[in-house]
């Protein structure tokens, strides 16, 4: 049997201690966490939760990237617990529904997203402690929220720590959009994460500097970015906001980055409307801090044109592929082993297969299933084969090509996977929206509307009004999206959509016959 | 060069749309085709641009070129 994350980190431990793991900045000063001290953390926190009773029971965290919350992510899936990360940017009803439907009985909280405390205290029962992700201690009357340093306290060096975790133990359950609209959570094990750590197929010296943008709750920023980087004794750094992404290359000068295509996309407009008189490498130093040579790119498809641009600015860019249900990297190309186009070959502990186009995939970094959605699981695990809903075909050289999708989901060009229907169901509340389909374009969500004739008629609405309102309520609903999820195209339809026999609208056909009514 | 053609030369990095044909109510998502991302990368140039900290929840409630433009003058 292979390692394990708390075998991986233990070993890091010792031969990395006095690295620095992580860099951070805080009021524009880096701060810094050996390995060493890194472990101390994630020990004592894992003895705090065994003391307060938390054994085998699921932990949800919310908050962006910050050092205590990848101490008490590790803290978790290093014991007998499970980790449930989410997405800080949801609105506060989305995560008291996934904190509920999760069974989580504890929570991790930045303070950053302290607001959302009155909501969750409220609607989320099984609750039994909320811990804010710092040091200092907080004022809150409710005696269930408690700052770290009391959990690290509960957890003193001489008390008993938690048992090794089994390979087929859950360690983490990540959210991600269902085709049917609801979000789904997948259950990886100890074993499909470290095997996905120890899969991948790239090394490079302890010390080395990589700069972490994605965001944290996501499988391939935490088990590429953190569980991979811990695992080589690199030194990671915080970005801590997207805002400063390009400040934050210059202040860390990392040597690699993991980024989804819409990153690469939004810097290298900044290289293209550069002066051409600035020669390219004193450009790409100004831009990527002197030392990129590297980005890693996931979570959707990006176009090579990229790859060779960035490759005239000394920055090599390789393209993979994954899931979070596969834990979540399936194939990557690597420095030594690439092929332009291609997703990479698969990993050795990944067997790939076709059926009727679309791509299956079996092997040890497989998720177990849904939690607690057995016709889902039972839809995308058969006989061990995950439907990834992708297609594809192996080439003869054994690179994987991706060439459509099989499912209804709409993956953008920052890796988020959108639910149309989840969306759709939400803006058809509206009286004035009679049919909506919502598709992704141009790097963003557009709702194509088919206003409710009867309204219309009975409001004497003209078309300059029924724009207007659509756009005002388009406005509103956006005010509480995470960006991703945000509507910014929207196309009034004056045709009803095309519809099948069974009086469903045909998704495939939506831009047919869209005769649009003039924009306001 | 005035400081709302700074910005503006800031915002045509990022579109097709040139400094002189911009107007006040481009929404920058929609008008303009900014991503997501575009859109924070921008707001960091412009606190680097003009030496300003932007509250980030504020500034991403900006939908147009001329609200971008007054939070701007604000700080």
């Amino acid at each position: 049997m292979g390692m394990l994350i708390r075998d991986i980190l233990e070993e890091s431990a010792k031969k990395f201690a006095d690295i620095k793991a992580v860099k951070w900045l805080e009021k524009k000063e880096i701060l810094e966490r050996s390995y060493s001290e890194l472990m101390d953390n994630v020990v004592i926190l894992r003895k705090g939760l065994l003391a307060e009773g938390f054994s085998g029971k699921h932990i949800a965290l919310i908050g962006v990237s910050s050092v205590e919350w990848i101490e008490s992510y590790l803290s978790i899936i290093t014991g007998n617990t499970v980790a449930v990360p989410l997405d800080a940017g949801l609105p506060c009803e989305d995560l008291i529904d996934l904190i509920n439907r999760s069974d989580s009985e504890a929570l991790f909280l930045s303070p950053k997203n302290i607001a959302l405390l009155d909501g969750i205290l409220a609607q989320c029962p099984k609750l039994k402690k909320i811990w804010i992700l710092q040091e200092e201690e907080v004022e809150v009357s409710d005696e269930r929220v408690a700052c770290l340093a009391v959990l690290k306290a509960a957890g003193k060096s001489d008390s008993a720590d938690s048992d090794r975790p089994a390979p087929e133990n859950i360690a983490t359950i990540i959210y991600t959009s269902g085709t049917t609209g609801k979000s789904k959570g997948v259950m990886l094990t100890q074993n499909n994460i470290a095997t996905n750590v120890e899969y991948v197929n790239y090394t490079t010296e302890p010390g080395s500097v990589l700069l972490s943008v994605l965001p944290i709750h996501h499988a391939f920023c935490l088990v590429m970015d953190w569980l991979k980087g811990f695992s080589l004794g690199t030194t990671i750094c915080i970005n801590d906001s997207l805002l400063h992404m390009v400040k934050n290359m210059g202040v860390f000068k990392p040597q690699v980055m993991l980024m989804v295509p819409m990153m690469i996309e939004t810097i290298y407009k900044r290289l293209a409307s550069a002066d051409p008189a600035i020669p390219k490498k004193v450009l790409a130093d100004n831009v990527f801090g002197g030392n990129l040579k590297i980005i890693f790119s996931g979570g959707a498809h990006l176009d090579p044109y990229y790859i060779d641009k960035f490759a005239e600015y000394g920055v090599d860019v390789f393209e993979g592929y994954g899931m979070s249900e596969c834990s979540p990297v399936i194939s990557n190309n690597t420095p030594e082993d690439h092929k332009a186009g291609s997703i990479g070959r698969p990993l050795a502990n990944a067997e790939v297969a076709f059926k009727d186009g679309e791509i299956l995939v079996k092997g040890s970094s497989v998720m177990k299933g849904y939690y607690k959605m057995p016709e889902e699981t039972a839809e995308t695990l058969k006989d061990g084969w995950l439907h990834t809903g992708d297609k594809g075909y192996i080439d003869d050289d054994g690179y994987l090509f991706i060439n459509g999708r099989v499912k209804n989901l709409i993956i953008l060009s920052n890796g988020e996977n959108i639910s149309p229907e989840e969306i759709e169901n939400k803006l058809a509340l509206n009286p004035l929206v009679g049919e909506v389909i919502v598709t992704g374009e141009n790097n963003g969500l557009t709702a194509r509307i088919y206003p409710d004739q009867d309204v219309v008629q009975a409001k004497g609405l003209d078309e300059e009004i029924i724009h207007k309102s659509l756009q005002e309520f388009l406005d509103q609903y956006n005010k509480n999206q995470p960006t991703y999820r945000q509507i910014t195209g929207l196309v009034v339809r004056k045709n009803p959509f095309i519809r099948s026999s069974t009086k469903k609208i045909k998704r495939q056909e939506a831009l047919i016959d869209e005769a649009v009514l003039p924009t306001a | 060069m005035t400081k709302e053609m700074q910005f503006k030369t800031i915002v045509a990095q990022y579109c097709e749309v040139k400094p002189e044909d911009m107007n006040n109510d481009m929404r920058f998502r929609e008008d303009l085709g900014f991503s997501s991302l575009d859109f924070m990368s921008f707001l960091g140039e412009l606190e680097d641009t003009f030496d300003v900290e932007l509250e980030e929840q504020e500034a991403l409630k900006v939908l147009t070129v001329g609200q971008a433009l007054d939070l701007l003058e604000k700080l």
